[in-house]
């Protein structure tokens, strides 16, 4: 089954790129959120992903105890690309539309 | 001894940045805001001297064993990066508080946040942790772009982010890469193994990439040009001092570090630096905004920095970080004294002002140091920083002399020539007859004609001003800043002080 995360992670890219082509903001993100994805599962398969035991005190088994390390990259990882998601929503909210580069309404003077 | 406190220098600034969105009060923010950068700037200082009598200093967080811990490291390298970009932010945050963009919701709280980032990402030797800061540098630096400036903010956030993001996923990724090869992210035991194993060098090569991206390195430099023209020019001359140079900081040291020597891909490099000098000092031409006539010279800054990367001898490496420090101090001088014409006058467009020579004559003559500097002509530090590098180039062999030497000096003289068209469209010539003052409610007014006693303040002016006569001191102390250049260069050709200090 070690072909399972390769290919995932291929198809994650492929959508991801082809998702951040598109004009909107909001499809941009969503591309943006497989790229993560797809990082993260290179990340995991980075520790070998046959252990599967959890490296855990009085459970440790050195044979077939899972690589914490990049677990623990994962999990950084994934709480930074949900902040980000959460900020660009924000930015495809506000902002100027892009389909019809109507400016947006700051209050303040356009001046080109 | 003071190993331990390594960390400190980027807890600080995460401390006091939330502090800053606390306490509201505009003293206690100000203080804050500037006396941070400050402390820190005095910090690196301490460390430069420290490294007089030992190179390297390591502390394991958390008290770790090696290996397993996550380092902090310091040489002269860092300490001298930290130096200069604490002072150029300490610059900066003045003028922050002088344009009144410090009353912008949570902005001195951003701004140390990022600095905080940006010495976490000098001191670490742990390409995961790298990563880290480097997001806690751009997060701040998303929310900035999004508060301050022009209306083009508004398209232009979301490039920055968009292209920051995508990179920042490819350093990940490259990171991952370099831990399924080479089963460790620390530096220090990465020391020389991807001169040795191909596979580790592929990974490496991803994580540089990334990198250079963020530099702003021809081919991939098209979004550094457009984004930061487009904030004020107080985050611009924040941007430009901390977060190209965190970049080339990062690509000096893994690169050097992990191959030992040069990579297998170095034409590459030779290639790729010799372009981005050469688009960057003649795309300066097509340009009718300071900003963005600025933000073309720092393309080009990035290729003369990294050009001591692709001769990698001992004397290249020492001027290419001379020609770093030169530039973060002059690009900040060129900022915020474009900065405090465009608060003065209303606009940064060539046509929109004339006759400021005669108008303010004082600003005028600082900003033409730093365009000298800019370009490498006596008296100022850029004359050193590319004297450094043509002689670099001379003495690393026959083809490296003709080719570099030659590249370096047409693109000095591109770059004269299209700097003069600054000079002349905005200091020469007939007076201004109308401007745009500065309005509380719309940001900048309608144009007005132009009263006879609007000058550029002097306190506005203040800061460019300490950044020029900062290259200037450059100038006149060299013989005193070349040693400290070779200094820090020696720590990326001799690593075994490194590995010692961090895997004791």
């Amino acid at each position: 089954m070690t072909w399972v995360i390769p290919i995932t992670i291929g198809v994650l890219v492929a959508g991801a790129v082809y998702l951040m082509l598109q004009r909107g903001m909001v499809r941009i993100i969503f591309g943006l959120a497989l790229l993560a994805h797809a990082a993260n599962l290179i990340l995991l398969s980075a520790g070998v992903s046959a252990w599967r035991g959890e490296p855990l005190g009085d459970r440790l088994d050195l044979e077939t105890a899972a690589d914490p390390l990049p677990q623990a990259f994962v999990l950084t990882a994934i709480v930074i690309a949900f902040a980000i998601t959460v900020f660009m929503l924000a930015l495809a909210v506000i902002g100027h539309n892009d389909d019809t580069k109507r400016m947006p309404e700051t209050g303040e003077f356009h001046d080109r | 001894m003071t190993a331990p406190l390594l960390p400190l220098l980027a807890v600080l600034p995460l401390t006091v940045a939330a502090v800053a969105v606390l306490v509201r009060g505009v003293v206690v923010q100000r203080v804050l805001l500037i006396g941070t950068p400050a402390l820190v700037t005095v910090a690196g200082v301490l460390l430069l001297v420290e490294h007089q009598s030992t190179p390297v200093i390591a502390h394991n967080v958390g008290a770790f064993p090696a290996g397993v811990s996550i380092p902090f490291v310091s040489d002269t390298f860092s300490a001298l990066m930290i130096t200069v970009t604490s002072f150029t932010t300490m610059v900066t945050a003045v003028y922050l508080t002088l344009t009144g963009e410090d009353r912008l919701r949570f902005v001195p709280a951003l701004a140390l946040m990022m600095s905080g980032g940006v010495n976490g990402a000098f001191l670490t030797g742990d390409l995961f942790n790298l990563f880290v800061f480097i997001e806690v540098m751009l997060l701040p630096s998303y929310a900035l772009i999004a508060v301050t400036g022009t209306w083009r903010r508004l398209g232009i956030g979301r490039l920055f982010v968009v292209v920051n993001l995508t990179t920042s996923t490819i350093l990940l990724l490259g990171v991952g890469l370099v831990y399924a090869t080479a089963g460790t992210v620390n530096l220090a035991e990465l020391v020389g193994v991807a001169g040795e194993d191909p596979r580790v060098s592929l990974a490496i090569s991803v994580v540089l990439l990334a990198l250079g991206v963020k530099a702003g390195v021809v081919p991939v430099h098209g979004w550094l040009t457009r984004s930061y023209p487009a904030t004020s020019s107080a985050v611009m001359a924040l941007f430009s001092a901390v977060h190209s140079k965190v970049a080339l900081y990062a690509i000096y040291r893994i690169y050097s570090t992990t191959h030992d020597g040069e990579a297998a891909w170095a034409p590459v490099l030779a290639v790729v630096v010799g372009v981005t000098i050469m688009v960057g000092a003649y795309s300066t031409f097509g340009e009718h905004i300071m900003r963005r006539a600025l933000a073309w010279q720092m393309v080009s800054g990035v290729g003369h920095i990294l050009l001591g990367l692709a001769l990698f001898t001992e004397l290249g490496l020492a001027a290419g970080i001379f020609y770093m420090i030169h530039h973060i101090i002059t690009m900040g001088a060129l900022i915020l004294t474009s900065g405090a014409i465009e608060q003065t006058y209303g606009s940064g467009r060539y046509e929109r002002l004339a006759g400021l020579a005669r108008r303010d004559p004082w600003v005028a003559a600082a900003y033409a140091l730093a365009l000298l500097s800019i370009v490498g002509l006596p008296p100022s530090s850029g004359f050193f920083g590319k004297v450094g590098l043509m002689q670099a180039s001379a003495s690393a062999g026959a083809w490296q002399a003709w080719t570099f030497i030659t590249i370096i000096s047409v693109a000095a003289l591109g770059s004269l020539i299209a700097l003069q068209k600054l000079w002349s469209g905005v200091f020469w010539g007939p007076q201004m007859e109308n401007y745009r003052p500065d309005s509380p409610r719309t940001g900048r007014g309608r144009r007005v004609p132009l009263p006879k006693d609007v000058r550029i303040g002097w306190v506005i002016a203040a800061p460019g001003a300490v950044l020029v006569v900062a290259q200037l001191a450059m100038f006149l102390l060299a013989g005193w800043l070349i040693p400290l250049a070779l200094r820090a260069s020696a720590n990326l050709t001799e690593l075994t002080p490194y590995a010692e200090a961090v895997l004791g």
